[in-house]
């Protein structure tokens, strides 16, 4: 009788045991994931210092701006009020996805399907980009100069 | 507070709660926001003269397809028309058969695709428009066989035409079907299949049907008009002159 029933205990411990682990690995993929996003230093190409700030401070775009895009997009799709903030208004400022917002994405192994029908430019002409970079020329000259070349 | 007390007010809140939902006078978190579309008072509405559409053209689907990104595969079975031409042929042999025809979504007042859609994606705006958030659509293809026009199409594979970069494409999975353009009405254009015909035949017009004074109001009042099965009871919008049968 006694030996059953530390056998049986001992199934039960293996079964939690086994529960656990299997529990954890979503945390921990999760967990991983966001202590990467913390730590990991992308490069990103921020735009010009004459356009000072973004619609929101720095930090909050940096985690919560698919929030913003969503509910700007909640606005207009469904109840036909646009505002200000578009996704090609990013593109004013981030004109090169490759550069700007698939740094992170990559990062955190995200695949936003925004861009799937959304235009905006991936890889415009390195060159141009530089040009861009050592302002000799704006970030719409640069997109516009960029689309010429596809 | 003692058993009965509880009972009491559990009671109370659990008969009390729904009522002031309903009665609105809890203030409820997305509660029905008005709509903004600025045209609510207007309801779009198009005339398409058979008379003076050119049986071998083809400008509107072309100008459409342009405009709207939208999907040619180069197979009947993937490709995607927002606007097409058909033959449609009348019942009573006498009456015959009408060629070329152009055939888009009717924007229904009452759409069967927005009722069947199981999570909202297709709606009705205030200005009548019948348009598809692909946002939300899970594409299930309910709309697809609830519309009695086949104007709705699904994308079966990703498209790779993006002509106008300024609006957006859809992607593999989602149904679709023309909204009249809505973003160029917004602005105060014309939808691109209209703008092509008018410098071609004339034969489509878009208008307000709530204005009594619109071209398409007037060309309503003034001309014999059928809308496409009109016994389904759906309220199409998209008015036909010259069409053969009753």
């Amino acid at each position: 009788m006694s030996r059953r029933r530390t056998f049986a205990d001992k199934r039960s411990v293996l079964a939690v045991s086994v529960l656990v682990v299997f529990a954890a690995i979503p945390l921990l993929s999760s967990l991983i994931s966001y202590v990467t996003a913390r730590s990991a230093q992308p490069f990103l190409e921020m735009p010009d210092p004459k356009y000072e700030n973004c619609v929101r401070e720095t930090e909050y775009m940096r985690y919560h701006h698919w929030e913003l895009l969503a509910e700007v997009r909640e606005d207009f799709v469904r109840h036909g009020k646009r505002g200000d903030i578009t996704l090609s208004g990013c593109k004013e400022c981030h004109p090169n996805r490759e550069r700007f917002c698939n740094q992170c994405h990559n990062a955190v192994n995200l695949t936003p399907d925004c861009f799937g029908c959304h235009y905006y430019p991936e890889t415009p002409e390195a060159e141009l980009m530089e040009t861009y970079l050592n302002g000799k020329t704006t970030a719409p000259a640069a997109i516009a100069a960029a689309e010429r070349n596809r | 507070m003692d058993r009965r007390d509880f009972l009491k007010r559990s009671g109370v809140f659990l008969v009390g709660a729904p009522c002031a939902y309903v009665l609105h006078v809890l203030p409820v978190s997305g509660a029905r926001a008005s709509s903004g579309h600025a045209t609510a008072t207007r309801r779009w509405g198009m005339v398409i003269d058979l008379h003076k559409c050119l049986e071998d053209c083809t400008a509107c689907v072309e100008s459409c397809r342009h405009e709207n990104n939208v999907a040619l595969h180069g197979d009947e079975r993937w490709d995607v028309y927002w606007i097409r031409k058909v033959d449609i042929e009348s019942k009573e042999p006498a009456v015959g058969t009408e060629e070329s025809v152009p055939l888009l979504c009717n924007h229904c007042d009452d759409p069967p695709c927005a009722l069947v859609c199981p999570v909202q994606a297709t709606y009705r705006r205030d200005d009548g428009i019948v348009i598809v958030d692909h946002h939300r659509c899970i594409g299930c293809r309910y709309c697809m066989i609830a519309c009695p026009y086949n104007a709705r199409f699904f994308n079966y594979k990703e498209n790779h035409d993006w002509h106008n970069k300024n609006y957006p494409k859809r992607s593999h999975g989602v149904a679709e079907a023309c909204n009249f353009c809505a973003h160029r009405l917004d602005d105060g254009r014309l939808p691109a299949c209209v703008e092509t015909c008018q410098g071609i035949a004339g034969a489509l017009t878009i208008g307000d049907l709530n204005d009594p004074h619109s071209e398409v109001s007037r060309l309503i009042a003034d001309n014999p008009v059928k809308r496409l099965r009109e016994d389904f009871g759906t309220e199409p919008k998209v008015y036909y002159i010259g069409l053969p049968g009753r």
